[in-house]
């Protein structure tokens, strides 16, 4: 472990922490939740200290959420602006800060030097809501949000954004979600709700950015509803909130990432009854991204790294069967690691046509922003 | 005028108030001590209503509708935050080596600090206590992002030390007010009468002084080494990734709603909170607490 | 001639004890400065400026947009500490006049080990005991349909501003009866005894007698409370994040959805004029109390 000078509070905390000998440390850093840690750390360094005996992994989870990959962000560009090389090897990084620190050149072009690229050949690996991050990007695995219900209290769920509108009227305070401050999912929901009423679902996800569909009648007409909508929910603090809730049973029906979903459900902290289904006409969802920082001092070990994390028997045992996540590289190439039972599982709610046809992208930078903006202006 | 004869002179023209006449009436009696119990037993359960579910979470391994209480039990989660994988452990070194060497730093500024502004003549005196409150008053992370900038040009980003430095800042106003009561509160003829058998200012200050403030010290430093233990904010931004501590494995864990993982981790950072919550009086002394912050 | 004198040397004296007692504060002043006030700086400056193509200029847009879109939030964060800190100070003064005043030793001990439980229990974990305790179908309403005093339709949740206000005050009252109870146990007893021979009720000398008296006290404890209370971020996120909201809440939320330094900063410099307006009650109070005495 390495320490600065800061004369007897460093002695003292050398003496005190006992790792004090030399050795080759890859510093990885990863945004979302505590599992993504536990990922990292009991899964997959065990296996690359296999590969590389001498290398120690450290993990530091930098929170859930697109603050967590900012934090990862700050850091790298806070470390540029002082002319000190990144002390991260390697970032675990959400979609929406990816295409900022690629345009301010904090990450590394690595791809092209990694074996399992060419396992990858889905679109958001080269696109990160309108910024070209070709060659810079490796996806850990696709997450996707959904709406969760609980059938004992949600019996006939509405499969639609246009049916949910109507339905809330009848069941006031059974829906619920976070607003757009403490969490994706409640953003994602918005965005779907943008996507289903505007109609403009195509222009908004794949660009270019038109400033006049931001405050267009139908834009408009589709905030107005959705402020008559919020009337008649139960806001939740948070994505765990959503979950939360769903669990005590005081929201019947609401938006959640599946990945966390599925993560509950393997730690036995959701309710085995409550299941996932995607609405018409769709909902966002993002990959969660390894990066290399440009100036890692460890470039051809963190390549190592993402070659072993995107390998088709990481992505099937690790990130499939231990977590239920949607694998990064594409599924076909799993398909001799994993068995039937598993496959089954991983896709018992939501089917791969659901997958196909509903899974959408969350929209442009642009877009995405003005959606927000105009949530606290004309919706709050 | 004294408290007495203040009294006397309101007591010329006796008034008895409604709250007095129900204060009375609650006061006196087996009636009175029934009610007061049962406010008491209220406050009973409103303090440890919370800390009662904090604890049913860190054994509830199923916990959900319609079930009031834990479906099941268990140390499950145990085992995960304590692996020997995990962060659990080095994070509490971590916690506890930052926490100690923050109290020696905080302290070493200010007990001379306390001691200057309880004895000497100084300009400007309340705006002087009030400097060390202003880190505790600013929402702290736009600071903290940079300070994080500055240590990064220093080459100090991510070591024991800056994390100390950063909770030194935030512990100072609960170690100078504090050492400055209990500076106040010696008894001034004791240094008198050690300055009159020969004891140089020096020496009357470490034989006599520093001995008599010696409770109200410690206290400080409970209330410095407790901050530091909490602090998550300034770790995360001046200490991530080379060190982590228990709030920090906390803070994620219950901002993600893992509330067995988090409540095991405030169980943890719970048990010198009340050791130290439980032996408060015997270092803070009532004319002490009187006087902080004055 | 000899009054001179002695004049004189007092002031030699005083003059040498203020350079000293500068040399001795000032570690800690320069401590603060240099962290604390040099990256607030920063702040200040990105919450006045906006980047433009001609560089970086002065402009008051952060603020409009700060008052415009969280205008709302602003009120809501001073009305809910406001509230927290009058039922702080209520609480604070009963818990404390019972003390002082109570006559039943047992339950008098009660209440003294009793209300400091939460005293140094972190904000995070109070708000993870809490979230959790006071939902709808939380342990509280849980435990209280169980009993048979509520049935499952009547139930409410508190996870809203009110969650906010029980968790501030479950926290921070211990604290500020700490320093109360301690002001009033070092009160001089003659005054109230005398009261009581008179025949005052509790209530009334509580009120009358033992209040004025800790006031200087009081207010500085809850000074320290409510610039606290502005500068948690844990605690509205986790108990409720709809809007209206705190204010640290919005600071975050411009940083992280937008990445927005200067709005956030903005935010950040309307709270710190709010807890300057109650830094500045302290600091009055500060200079009326200390001309009589030094």
């Amino acid at each position: 472990m390495k320490f600065k000078t800061l004369g007897f509070a460093t002695t003292l905390a050398m003496a005190l922490s006992g790792h004090a000998q030399a050795e080759t440390i890859l510093n990885v850093a990863t945004a979302g939740s505590e599992n993504m840690v536990e990922y990292v750390n009991q899964y997959l360094a065990p296996k690359f200290r296999e590969l590389h005996p001498d290398v120690t992994v450290r993990v530091i989870g930098t929170g859930p959420g697109d603050a967590g990959s900012n934090a990862i962000m700050e850091r790298l560009s806070a470390q540029k602006d002082a002319g000190a090389s990144a002390d991260i090897d390697v970032a675990v990084v959400h979609e929406k800060p990816v295409g900022k620190m690629v345009t301010d050149g904090l990450l590394a072009k690595y791809a092209a030097s990694a074996d399992t690229a060419s396992l990858v050949s889905s679109d958001k690996a080269k696109n990160a809501l309108g910024v070209d991050v070709d060659g810079y990007v490796m996806p850990m695995f696709q997450s996707q949000t959904a709406w969760a219900y609980h059938p004992a209290l949600v019996s006939n769920p509405p499969k639609s954004y246009a049916e949910l509108g109507d339905w809330v009227k009848e069941n006031p305070g059974v829906f619920g979600y976070n607003g757009i401050r403490n969490g994706m999912s409640g953003v994602s929901f918005v965005n779907g709700w943008m996507y289903a009423f505007t109609g403009e679902a195509d222009k908004m996800m794949k660009g270019p950015f038109d400033p006049s569909l931001v405050g267009s009648e139908k834009w408009n007409a589709a905030l107005a509803d959705l402020k008559e909508f919020n009337k008649n929910v139960t806001f939740t603090p948070g994505n765990a909130g959503t979950l939360d809730m769903l669990n005590r049973g005081e929201i019947g029906i609401g938006p959640v990432w599946v990945d966390m979903f599925y993560s509950w459900q393997a730690d036995g902290r959701v309710n085995p009854e409550i299941k996932l289904m995607l609405p018409e006409p769709g909902m966002p969802g993002q990959p969660m991204h390894y990066v290399i920082p440009e100036t890692s001092k460890q470039r051809d070990l963190a390549v190592d790294f993402i070659e072993l994390a995107t390998s088709p028997a990481v992505q099937a045992h690790g990130i499939v069967e231990q977590f239920n996540w949607y694998p990064g590289i594409d599924a076909k190439y799993l398909e001799s690691e994993l068995s039937a039972d598993v496959w089954d599982k991983l896709f018992a709610d939501i089917t791969p046509e659901d997958l196909a046809t509903k899974s959408l992208s969350f929209p442009l930078v642009g877009y995405f922003d003005a959606i927000l903006t105009s949530y606290e202006r004309d919706v709050e | 005028m004294t408290q007495a004869s203040f009294w006397q002179n309101q007591a010329q023209a006796p008034k008895q108030t409604l709250a007095a006449r129900i204060g009375d009436l609650a006061g006196g009696g087996v009636v009175g001590a029934l009610a007061v119990g049962f406010c008491i037993l209220l406050l009973a359960i409103a303090i440890f209503g919370p800390l009662t579910n904090l604890l049913l979470w860190t054994v509830a391994e199923q916990w959900y509708f319609p079930h009031t209480f834990p479906a099941r039990y268990g140390f499950d989660f145990w085992a995960r935050v304590f692996h020997p994988d995990g962060n659990a452990f080095v994070s509490l070194r971590y916690s506890l080596v930052i926490a100690v060497l923050t109290v020696i730093f905080c302290l070493s500024l200010a007990i001379p600090a306390g001691y200057a502004l309880a004895r000497l003549a100084l300009p400007a005196r309340a705006l002087i206590l009030l400097v060390f409150l202003v880190p505790q008053a600013f929402p702290n992370i736009p600071v903290h992002i940079n300070i994080a900038r500055v240590f990064y040009q220093l080459d100090l980003h991510g070591t024991v030390g800056a994390v100390v430095l950063v909770h030194t800042l935030h512990g100072m106003v609960y170690a100078v007010w504090i050492a400055t009561a209990a500076f106040g509160a010696v008894d001034k003829t004791l240094e008198e009468a050690a300055r009159d058998i020969g004891a140089g200012p020096i020496r009357t200050f470490f034989t006599i002084t520093l001995p008599s403030a010696m409770p109200g010290i410690i206290a400080s430093a409970i209330f410095v080494f407790l901050e530091s233990l909490d602090e998550f904010t300034g770790t995360y931004f001046v200490g991530a990734p080379e060190i982590t501590t228990l709030p920090m494995l906390m803070f994620r864990a219950g901002m993600e709603g893992n509330y067995q993982v988090a409540s095991i981790t405030a169980l943890v950072l719970l048990v010198p909170s009340v050791l130290f919550m439980i032996v408060v009086e015997r270092f803070l002394r009532a004319d002490v607490l009187a006087a902080v912050g004055r | 001639m000899a009054q001179a004198t002695a004049f004189y040397r007092t002031g030699l004296i005083m003059n040498a004890s203020r350079f000293s007692g500068l040399l001795l504060v000032a570690p800690a002043v320069l401590f603060i400065a240099g962290l604390f006030v040099y990256p607030l700086s920063y702040s200040f400056i990105d919450a006045f400026t906006v980047a433009g193509d001609a560089g970086t200029r002065f402009s008051l847009a952060n603020f409009v947009l700060a008052f415009e879109l969280y205008g709302d939030d602003i009120v809501f964060t001073v009305l809910i500490v406001g509230l927290s800190a009058v039922l702080i100070a209520s609480g604070a003064i009963l818990i404390g006049g019972y003390i002082t005043l109570g006559t039943n030793r047992f339950l008098v001990n009660a209440v003294r080990i009793l209300y400091r439980w939460p005293l140094f229990i972190p904000f995070i974990v109070a708000a993870q005991c809490m979230r959790t305790f006071l939902a709808k179908n939380g342990l509280m309403n849980g435990v209280l349909i169980e009993m048979g005093m509520l049935t499952p339709l009547e139930t409410t949740g508190f996870l809203d501003w009110r969650g906010i206000v029980i968790t501030f005050v479950w926290k921070q009252l211990p604290f500020v009866a700490l320093l109360v109870t301690g002001a009033m146990a070092s009160l001089d007893r003659a005054g109230i005894e005398a009261a009581r021979d008179l025949g005052a009720g509790r209530l009334r000398i509580l009120w009358q007698i033992v209040v004025p008296q800790v006031m200087p006290t009081l207010i500085v404890a809850l000074v320290l409370s409510i610039v606290t209370m502005m500068s948690v971020l844990s605690v509205p996120v986790m108990i409720s994040g709809h809007s209206p909201t705190m204010m640290t809440v919005q600071m975050a939320f411009r940083v992280n959805a937008y990445h927005d330094y200067g709005t956030a900063n903005a935010l950040g410099v309307i709270s710190y004029l709010i807890t300057g307006l109650v830094a500045w009650i302290y600091l009055r109070r500060g200079v009326a109390g200390k001309g009589g005495e030094k």
